[in-house]
């Protein structure tokens, strides 16, 4: 599985970031082979559509499963076009996340747990 | 003479002034640049003689090419294209038909429709007030679209009265911009006072002369008063906190219909602003 994951920071112990488009950076975890890369979130400040370009970037990435604290009605519209397994509501550490996530211990999410535009309040 | 009618603070009478002022002076054009929520249609009720759809040309991907449009949604500022693989998911809401993706994109494989955002309706109101207004259509952002499509039926030889939307953001620019004078209506509460220092930053930034009417006079404090005196700033009326003022307003019936007095008043206040005005 390749995940997906909104990040407060760019280690295992930074903290799953509670919006999805907004957040800081994002880590993509490799469960094969347990490993994993990170890039900084460069939509974090778009005017409009953040959840959408960061949503195709992650598609661009090959994943297959995200995680995040909330994920708005466009960036899910992205992923669900992709098949993409979609867990919300998730907070912790990057690495408590991914444990959850192998021991099946997350829910699948079926809607947008957020309106548009959550992740403009900081 | 264009005069505009805004507030930072929404609720505060913009409206109620508006009405009141364009029958005081009869023979005049009305523009409800409100174009989010117009209303003052229901006190002027003009009998509507033309409408007129306003678009906006928005892209039409053909995916079936195994093309990727991912240039198009690089060139997007406003994001309203996802490139997924040979695919595209667009959002409506989000563009704003700036035909950048058909420039960028693979030749021939984005077509524009047309898309209706709202519409401008015109009309009449007895005895002689030429009506316009501006209707959005929910969901859709493009605002300034439908108002510039107001501005371009402004006019300029007569007396104006511009209803302006609530705020003191884009829209309420675009609304006093093309105005010689501004009322700026607001109600002595700290509120009413926040978001009138507000306004008359915007409207110093745009030169733009102004005055102030103080609706519901008698609630709050004294502060929006002091503030005004203390930088010479001009109190054209002050409207008081009447409850039968509210009982008209929601008859639909306008200030000058509760007491004709205003009538006088508002009639004073346009002739004050023309001198003002053509003094510069």
């Amino acid at each position: 599985m390749k995940v997906c994951i909104s990040s407060t920071g760019i280690t295992l112990d930074s903290n799953v970031d509670p919006r999805f488009g907004r957040c800081a950076y994002f880590i993509i975890y490799d469960t094969s082979t347990d490993t994993f890369e990170y890039y900084k979130n460069e939509s974090r400040d778009a005017m409009g559509g953040a959840g959408i370009k960061a949503a195709q970037k992650a598609l661009e990435n090959k994943v297959d499963t995200v995680i995040s604290g909330s994920i708005g009605p466009n960036a899910f519209k992205v992923f669900q076009s992709s098949q993409i397994k979609i867990y919300t509501g998730v907070s912790g550490s990057i690495r408590s996340a991914i444990a959850q996530l192998k021991n099946n211990e997350l829910t699948q999410a079926a809607v947008p747990n957020v309106q548009s535009h959550y992740g403009m309040v900081r | 003479m264009i005069i505009s009618v805004a507030s930072g603070k929404g609720g505060t009478g913009k409206t109620t002034v508006a009405v009141a002022l364009a029958k005081a002076i009869n023979y005049c054009q009305f523009i409800d640049y409100d174009v989010e929520a117009p209303n003052a249609d229901l006190f002027l009720k003009p009998d509507i003689k033309h409408v007129k759809k306003i678009t906006i040309r928005q892209p039409y991907f053909f995916t079936s090419s195994g093309k990727s449009f991912k240039t198009c949604s690089d060139f997007c500022h406003y994001n309203a294209v996802a490139a997924i693989g040979n695919d595209v998911i667009f959002f409506s809401e989000l563009c704003h038909g700036c035909g950048g993706c058909m420039l960028v994109g693979p030749e021939g494989l984005i077509r524009e429709k047309e898309v209706v955002i709202g519409e401008i309706r015109k009309g009449f109101c007895c005895p002689g007030i030429n009506f316009l207004m501006g209707d959005l259509k929910p969901g859709s952002m493009r605002t300034t679209t439908i108002q510039s499509e107001l501005e371009k039926n402004i006019d300029y030889d007569n007396y104006v009265i511009i209803d302006c939307p609530p705020g003191n953001s884009c829209s309420m620019v675009m609304a006093v911009k093309c105005s010689d004078f501004c009322i700026l209506v607001t109600e002595p509460t700290p509120f009413g006072l926040n978001d009138l220092v507000i306004s008359i930053d915007v409207l110093n930034k745009l030169k733009i002369p102004f005055g102030v009417i103080v609706n519901r006079f008698g609630i709050g404090n004294d502060e929006v008063i002091n503030y005004c005196q203390s930088r010479n700033i001009k109190i054209l009326a002050k409207i008081p906190n009447d409850l039968n003022i509210a009982k008209y307003y929601s008859q639909g019936l306008s200030l000058v219909d509760f007491d004709p007095t205003w009538q006088k008043k508002f009639t004073n206040i346009i002739s004050d602003i023309d001198k003002e005005i053509l003094q510069k």
